[in-house]
């Protein structure tokens, strides 16, 4: 069940009749992006700290906008990549100079020149996987349902509308007053996200 | 340009010129001691500079096809490093008079033994070296005049068809650029050695020019950062893009040196390796050392690091690194050719990149305070100065 408010017309306060156990927090739609990152500021600086953002395209200053904090995907890769390569050098010193020596033209055994490439590849290999499950997890994807896809106008999120969702877990959050708050940073719609 | 910063260049300009011809004019004493050495060293001066006004050169192209915020502010430096290109003309003809100092193919007494030598002939003698290193010197001349003449115009007019242009030359022009520069480093750089050749060699080359224009704009940059016009417009994300580049263009330059070597490494074929028995089995390996940290793991992993690329002072340090560091790297391309046995440090090797450095450098200023520091009108320009992180 979602309220809508159509901000040309007065502007009532929601009807909140439904158990607030319920609401899983506000959803604030926005024409341009510019007003999404003014809103996410704001929100910040109001003190809200739960909240979300959607838009089309990625907004690089939106996530120190809306307060996060610096993702731990990097080091991950970083991790990754430095066990992708020393585990690819051992690999290599390991079989070609010990479990099966084998003079190739006489070169030394730990003929390091030629042991590059493979260290290359398994540090980028590695390190991207790590890189990748990293997210997925850190994000706790895969996540084939979210309460705002219940809302219809969240499909222009994709499109051309951009999103402001603060969750009702916020500390910060009350019902009344986070609307109206909402309501000063004039949005298109303000909608009720409510667990179905 | 306010009058103050056009005074200190006026001073800066001077001070160039006077400190390139006086060390120049020493330079005339090293062609009587030790003549050798002179044309060796002069070589090296020479192809530092040359090699930066060409990554001016190519930067300017690679921005007029890919856009993006980085190449607006430096646009003007670039552009200014380039139109030295006729000066470096000029001083390449010095160089036409030591050919026999400098590469086999012109010694009689190496002709006599090497059988190769005799039958490269046809290609490699010294009339083709001259009207070679004129015509593909006048190539690029003119074609960076083109884009100097359709920058300045798009200043004055909002129309955007001298944009237009540059962009519609800049495209083949980088084409040309690939293949007459392969020739142009067969020519001047990797004749040096006998029997040496390799295909990868004029890529690593030009990755390098890329990389030291890279860094040229960005200590320009910081110069000229909070003069009128580029004061409200330069950001760090400007910096955190250029830290990018040269990221990718230290990577490209290790990826490109390290699988040349790989190929000649694994191949073990005799006539390959002379290039790197002079480079590295004798004390060439403390400066192959030197550029593997510096040119490599240094920076490497510091620019992984997104502080330090929105950080303006070590931003620019990283890229004073790697401009010294590329100073090093022609030197270890040209010297050990003439040093086989080890290095020998000459007067002249410092003398003639301090020289040629000060003719170029006023002349550069030169062009750099004949137009303003930001260019109007491109159409670029209106959101290339929007948001903070585009």
């Amino acid at each position: 069940m979602n309220a809508t408010i159509q901000l040309e017309q007065p502007r009532p306060l929601p009807v909140l009749t439904e158990d607030p156990q319920e609401l899983i927090g506000f959803l604030a739609e926005f024409k341009e992006h510019d007003q999404l990152l003014d809103a996410a500021r704001r929100a910040y600086a109001a003190g809200y700290r739960k909240m979300d953002a959607y838009s089309p395209f990625p907004i690089e200053e939106l996530p120190e906008a809306l307060g996060c904090r610096p993702s731990l995907v990097p080091m991950f890769a970083l991790l990754g990549g430095m066990a992708g390569g020393l585990g690819g050098y051992f690999m290599e010193w390991y079989s070609m100079g010990r479990l099966y020596p084998l003079n190739v033209g006489g070169r030394p055994l730990n003929s390091w020149p030629n042991f590059i490439p493979v260290v290359f590849e398994l540090t980028v290999l590695i390190a991207s996987l790590s890189a990748f499950t990293a997210m997925l997890v850190l994000n706790r994807l895969p996540h084939l349902h979210h309460p705002v896809f219940e809302v219809p106008e969240f499909e222009r999120a994709s499109i051309d509308r951009f999103f402001l969702f603060i969750e009702s877990e916020d500390q910060k959050f009350e019902q009344k007053r986070t609307w109206s708050f909402l309501e000063t940073l004039v949005p298109l719609t303000i909608k009720e996200v409510r667990d179905e | 340009m306010s009058t103050s910063l056009r005074r200190q260049l006026n001073r800066a300009q001077a001070t160039a010129l006077v400190i390139g011809l006086a060390v120049l004019g020493l330079m005339v004493l090293g062609v009587f001691t030790q003549r050798r050495q002179f044309f060796f060293s002069y070589l090296f001066g020479w192809l530092f500079w040359l090699q930066l006004s060409l990554g001016c050169f190519l930067v300017t192209m690679i921005h007029h096809l890919t856009g993006g915020r980085w190449g607006y502010p430096t646009r003007r430096f670039l552009e200014a490093g380039f139109m030295v290109l006729p000066l470096m003309l000029l001083l390449a003809v010095p160089l036409f008079f030591g050919l026999r100092e400098l590469y086999p193919w012109a010694r009689p007494q190496d002709l006599a033994t090497e059988k190769i030598l005799r039958d490269l002939q046809a290609w490699q003698n010294t009339l083709g070296y001259v009207l070679r290193s004129i015509l593909f010197l006048g190539v690029w001349i003119w074609m960076g005049l083109c884009l100097r003449r359709w920058s300045l115009q798009q200043d004055a007019t909002e129309d955007a068809r001298p944009t237009r242009y540059a962009r519609a030359l800049s495209g083949p022009g980088i084409v040309l650029y690939g293949l007459l520069g392969t020739f142009a480093c067969v020519d001047w750089i990797m004749s040096l050695e006998k029997h040496w050749y390799s295909t990868m060699f004029a890529v690593i080359v030009i990755i390098g020019q890329i990389l030291t224009a890279y860094a040229f704009s960005v200590l320009l940059l910081t110069l000229f950062r909070s003069q009128q016009p580029l004061a409200p417009v330069v950001t760090k994300t400007h910096y955190h893009h250029l830290g990018n580049l040269l990221l990718t263009f230290v990577l490209f330059w290790t990826y490109v040196s390290f699988g040349q070597f790989l190929i000649i490494y694994s191949g073990d074929l005799p006539h390959e390796l002379d290039w790197y028995l002079h480079r590295i089995a004798t004390s060439w390996k403390v400066v192959l050392a030197a550029l593997a940290l510096f040119h490599f793991f240094l920076p490497f992993f510091l620019l992984l690091f997104r502080p330090l690329k929105r950080h303006v002072a070590a931003l620019t340090s990283m890229a004073a690194i790697l401009f010294t560091v590329h100073v090093v790297d022609t030197y270890w391309l040209v010297m050990p050719a003439f040093h086989q046995g080890g290095v020998v440090i000459s007067w002249q090797d410092f003398a003639a990149p301090i020289g040629i450095g000060g003719l170029w450098l006023a002349l550069f200023l030169a062009f750099l305070k004949s137009a303003p520091l930001l260019p109007q009108h491109d159409p670029g320009l209106q959101f290339a100065f929007r948001y903070e992180h585009s």
